[in-house]
């Protein structure tokens, strides 16, 4: 993991730069294992910034929630840099996104984290449900290690750690302006195993393992406003004219939602899973995004997010594209 | 208030009085739904978890539904209106916690304040409330902030508190009486063991809630920092997702939509939320609350400032839903904390 000294020496200095606004991080969450996303604007706001195996949240997404208001008369935009730190998956989301011209490359510093994996907070809950005191986790020898009133506990990492990192092909981010630590070489391959076990079920079965999960959805979209990737200026789902998506809950209009999120992130979805983390329902979100990240990948050999150099999916033409689709 | 009826229930009677009001009512309960708790109706006592902390989504939504019907209609060349029956039916919530009850109180305010809303309210005036105390408050619990407790049984009919080998039952409205009424032979009275028992698990489980929000004085401190840095701070990091709304005991904020398709639609109150930008969008395309930061301030100030002026109430009963799922860790007892200690 991350040597705190030199992340929080390298932050001080990025913020004495004058074309940086302000850094955003980690720091000690109030409770229990959460951690909070830290703006640190001056040196000593850095002081607070942490960096460990609980630090879930994907910050890639505070660019795209900056507001631009109309200013007044002779006022100039701050066009000034957001310094993020950013895990490997992390910088993937900076990367699609800058693809995409969703932002510009010299509008964020990007700090680089080797990561060698998250904890699941659900998982870490189920265990420690009544866990009030703000813990920290460090990781150990291949396991996650925190004390708890002078006691110690020592978890084997998988037993604790996301889905989505047993499978890291990059632990490092892809795109970084400073790396902290040395770099970490995966051998990890996504195999979609879950995938493709759930593609083996029938189409009843299928439908009604989604029809039970979208069911459930409160359409509070905090999968959506925790998605780097779903930055539209106005969501499909908000337009009252057309209005696409009802504002009435039911099966129809909720898996309408699901679903026409889940393809508008075909070919962009990075898999940090934040959507699936912050679900207040437990609607196992991943599944969706990963069963198009597989297609995409099989159909047009497509990754999201990998480099700077590539254009997104939808805007490559390429005369080798399987044209099934054609009649 | 009619005097409170002090009576048993042991254990192995409750299959027996639930099936009794099962009878007679449609039955509502919380029920493990695939690691979601959530209250719904049930044909069986053993559908229900009483193991649970507190439920995910608050049973305000059995009353004030997230998708409420409001009538129906048929266009055309003569527009036809059907009016939507509203449900009259005996309804029982069991299970409900004191705060989630006390919340009801706060909606009640809202329902029958300048208009009367028929359909919550006839549903509050047909629907029995059972609480059953809180035992293992969770992590984010903060009911006793308010001066409320995990065993408080002000805002129910009745009340059951787990003492072991059986339930403590404290009936505290007519309502609750006449329910209880056809199940005297389930029931016996309560013996001072028994009183010192239900002490006992109620100091346990106020003893477990560490957390701690200071109100103190907060409707004229929060007068005087309107302005104050610590919102725009808070906004920086939130995301403008609906989850601390919509999982909020007491807000109450809707929509009202006409979804029509071809000749016939209804018109329906949704679920809506002030941290939505559309939610003070007006026709002009002007937003009186364009930035999250506004939104944010008018969040805490309606259930710290403006509830308790028009209702003598902060809107705001600790059951901790909005830490437990916020995204990011924006935490209302640290924002209420801060803003007690903020300079102005």
């Amino acid at each position: 993991m991350v040597n705190l000294d030199k992340l929080r020496e390298t932050v001080k200095e990025m913020l004495t730069r004058e074309d940086v606004k302000y850094v955003v991080g980690y720091e000690k969450g109030t409770y229990g294992f959460r951690v909070s996303p830290s703006f640190a604007f001056i040196p000593e706001d850095v002081d607070k910034f942490i960096f460990s195996p609980l630090c879930v949240n994907n910050l890639t997404i505070y660019p795209m929630l900056e507001e631009k208001l109309p200013l007044p008369k002779d006022e100039k935009e701050d066009a000034r840099k957001i310094g993020i730190v950013v895990k490997g998956c992390d910088s993937k989301a900076a990367v699609q996104i800058i693809q995409e011209k969703g932002m510009k490359r010299e509008h964020v510093v990007l700090i680089g984290v080797p990561c060698t994996g998250v904890v699941n907070p659900r998982k870490i809950k189920a265990r420690f449900s009544h866990q009030g005191k703000n813990v920290d986790v460090e990781e150990k020898n291949g396991k996650f290690v925190f004390v708890i009133d002078g006691a110690i506990h020592a978890i084997p990492k998988e037993e604790l750690i996301f889905d989505k990192c047993k499978h890291c092909e990059n632990p490092t981010p892809v795109l970084y302006d400073v790396l902290l630590g040395d770099e970490i070489h995966s051998t990890e391959k996504e195999d979609y195993e879950e995938v493709k076990a759930f593609e083996e079920r029938s189409f009843g079965e299928k439908w009604d393992y989604w029809k039970k999960q979208f069911e459930r959805c409160i359409r509070c979209y905090a999968c959506r406003n925790v998605c780097p990737m779903c930055y539209c200026k106005k969501c499909m789902v908000d337009q009252l004219s057309p209005q696409w998506v009802r504002r009435s809950t039911n099966l129809s209009e909720n898996a309408a939602w699901n679903i026409m999120r889940a393809y508008h992130l075909a070919g962009r979805c990075i898999g940090c899973g934040e959507c699936e983390r912050v679900c207040p329902m437990g609607i196992p979100l991943t599944e969706l995004n990963k069963k198009l990240q597989k297609d995409v990948k099989q159909i047009f050999s497509y990754t999201a997010g990998l480099s700077l150099d590539k254009k997104p999916l939808l805007a490559i033409f390429s005369p080798e594209d399987p044209k099934e689709f054609i009649l | 208030m009619t005097t409170m009826e002090k009576l048993v229930l042991p254990k192995l009677g409750i299959r027996k009085l639930i099936i009794g009001m099962l009878a007679e009512h449609r039955f509502f309960g919380p029920v493990d739904d695939d690691g979601a708790t959530l209250f719904k109706q049930i044909k069986d006592p053993a559908e229900l978890d009483l193991t649970f902390t507190n439920s995910t989504v608050p049973p305000k939504a059995l009353l004030f539904k997230q998708t409420e019907t409001l009538f129906k209609f048929s266009l055309g060349r003569s527009v036809k209106i059907d009016p939507v029956d509203i449900t009259n039916e005996r309804t029982i919530i069991f299970g409900i916690r004191p705060c989630d009850a006390k919340s009801l109180a706060i909606l009640d305010q809202v329902f029958k304040g300048d208009y009367e809303d028929p359909f919550y309210l006839t549903r509050r005036k047909n629907t029995v409330l059972i609480g059953l105390s809180c035992t293992q408050p969770g992590v984010n619990c903060f009911c006793t902030s308010f001066k409320d407790g995990p065993a408080s049984s002000e805002n129910v009919d009745v009340l059951l508190t787990d003492i072991g080998e059986k339930y403590y039952v404290e009936v505290r409205s007519d309502k609750g009486k006449h329910l209880i009424a056809s199940m005297k032979e389930l029931l016996r009275s309560a013996k001072a063991e028994d009183e010192n028992n239900v002490t006992y698990v109620e100091e346990k489980a106020i003893a477990a809630i560490t957390r701690n929000m200071n109100i103190e004085g907060m409707v004229n401190k929060l007068d005087k920092m309107f302005e104050n840095s610590l919102w725009k701070t808070i906004a920086m990091k939130c995301l403008g997702c609906g989850v601390c709304t919509y999982l909020c005991p007491t807000c109450n904020c809707f929509d009202i939509q006409d979804e029509t398709a071809l000749e016939k639609g209804a018109r329906v109150r949704v679920w809506d939320s002030c941290m939505y930008p559309e939610y003070t969008l007006q026709a002009s395309g002007h937003n009186p609350r364009p930035e999250r930061v506004n939104r944010i301030r008018n969040r805490v100030y309606h259930k710290f400032n403006y509830c308790p002026k028009n209702y003598g109430v902060t809107a705001c009963v600790g059951c901790g839903r909005c830490i437990d799922n916020c995204p990011v860790n924006i935490d209302i007892i640290d924002v209420i904390n801060k803003a007690g200690e903020a300079k102005v």
